[in-house]
């Protein structure tokens, strides 16, 4: 009852709507920055920093309906300080993540996902933003464009190098051993 | 390298073509079956990338684990709050630093947002009108507070607002002086608050009577109207927003 009424009544202040819409705008930060962070705590700890900014500077926002791109760009600014900062590293490697009713499913569904992270993790910077945009993110190339504030151009560009490479490493890969070998990520045989 | 093909296809796979467009492209891939393979590998490969997030670790969401976030400023408070684990009551002003904000902000409004979009009448007066038929006087409790709420922070924020209270039927009992749990309450917001009505139905008062023998007696606050349920329709056709409790 309470909790219907309260969310109810968020219809009328507008900006505490608009602090639910930050909030409900998290699984997606969330999934973009697992793709670009290391490990999952560096990505909850970028989300967190994200959302704590956006709804610290929600003033900032111009045009309510931009809520999504704005955010974006915010995690986009927040990721490259967070750079500066640590080594860039990813791969998700470590990670359970896949549930499944029949494990040889699980698993074969856990090897392509893992084999998939793997790869993206070793596009170029520019290409891997541009590409969990607009796959992870489901951006349109405008919106990807005003939130990597590059030209429309750029993230077509960008997009097809990035898919044409992306293919390239996934194709490679399978012709690695299938055994465990290549899930063990690079920098562990350092 | 990347040819304008390359480009015309992920446009297509990631649906950024036009309808002309994409006839076009459709047409091109039933003449080259070379170019129907390829976007299928691009959609495929898109399919993939998609696939490869669509588990993740469930994100910090506990209380605890927001408690132990480095991140503590006030702002991080108000997410938390916003952010459900809490509360979920965010209107009070006091629980969210930095609403005191210009008022053409915060009228923004975006009609596909979730809860209703709230009525505002050609002055930015906002109306709202409440149907509380629920015998529950708990309903009645919290409906109250957070109308409270609601008063308040309109006013803080200088914002016209009309609220009315219409209790029909069951809901009735808020406005009975001999039943009301809230009588103290409802005395003290009618006249703290000028733009809140609260009102009673007619209707109901003479149910009560003729098939139960019992004589309503108001509280001095209580307005009537005929028929709560005609006086709720109404508002709705004068634009106010509606929300039955």
């Amino acid at each position: 009852m309470k909790r219907k009424l309260a969310h109810l009544l968020d219809g009328l202040l507008p900006r505490q709507r608009l602090a639910h819409r930050v909030a409900d705008a998290r699984p997606r930060l969330y999934r973009i920055a697992c793709s670009w962070c290391r490990d999952r705590h560096q990505a909850e700890d970028l989300v967190q920093d994200t959302l704590t900014r956006a709804v610290a500077s929600l003033d900032e926002l111009r045009d309510p309906d931009r809520l999504d791109v704005w955010l974006t760009q915010i995690l986009v600014n927040r990721y490259r300080d967070l750079q500066r900062r640590v080594t860039p590293e990813t791969g998700w490697d470590g990670e359970t993540v896949c549930q499944a009713d029949r494990p040889d499913q699980a698993l074969l569904r856990q090897d392509l996902v893992q084999r998939t992270r793997a790869a993206i993790a070793r596009l170029k910077e520019d290409q891997r933003q541009v590409l969990t945009l607009v796959d992870l993110g489901e951006f349109s190339y405008a919106d990807a464009a005003r939130a990597l504030d590059v030209p429309v151009g750029t993230v077509m560009s960008r997009l097809a190098r990035a898919r044409k490479r992306l293919r390239e490493i996934l194709e490679a890969d399978e012709l690695a051993p299938a055994s465990g070998s290549r899930v063990v990520p690079m920098r562990k045989l350092r | 390298m990347t040819t304008d093909d390359d480009l015309h296809l992920n446009a297509y796979v990631d649906g950024e073509l036009s309808a002309d467009q994409q006839a076009e492209m459709l047409d091109a891939m039933r003449r080259d079956p070379q170019l129907a393979r390829r976007a299928c590998e691009l959609a495929n490969l898109k399919k993939q990338v998609r696939l490869a997030y669509a588990d993740l670790p469930a994100g910090r969401t506990s209380r605890r684990d927001c408690a132990r976030s480095p991140l503590q400023s006030l702002a991080a408070g108000v997410l938390l709050l916003v952010l459900g684990g809490l509360a979920g009551w965010g209107l009070s002003p006091a629980a969210a630093p930095g609403t005191a904000a210009s008022p053409e902000r915060l009228v923004v409004l975006d009609p596909e947002g979730r809860g209703q979009t709230p009525a505002t009448a050609a002055s930015g007066e906002m109306r709202i009108v409440f149907h509380l038929n629920n015998p529950d006087q708990t309903a009645a409790t919290d409906l109250l507070d957070e109308v409270e709420r609601l008063l308040i922070a309109y006013e803080a924020e200088g914002r016209p607002l009309r609220v009315e209270i219409v209790s029909h039927g069951e809901g009735l009992s808020l406005l009975r002086e001999r039943l009301s749990v809230n009588k103290t309450k409802v005395k003290e917001l009618a006249h703290r608050f000028p733009n809140l009505t609260f009102v009673a139905c007619l209707n109901t008062m003479e149910r009560l009577r003729v098939e139960q023998g019992i004589e309503v007696k108001l509280v001095p606050e209580a307005e009537v109207t005929r028929s709560g349920v005609s006086h709720v329709v109404k508002r709705q056709r004068e634009g106010w927003s509606y929300i039955r409790v």
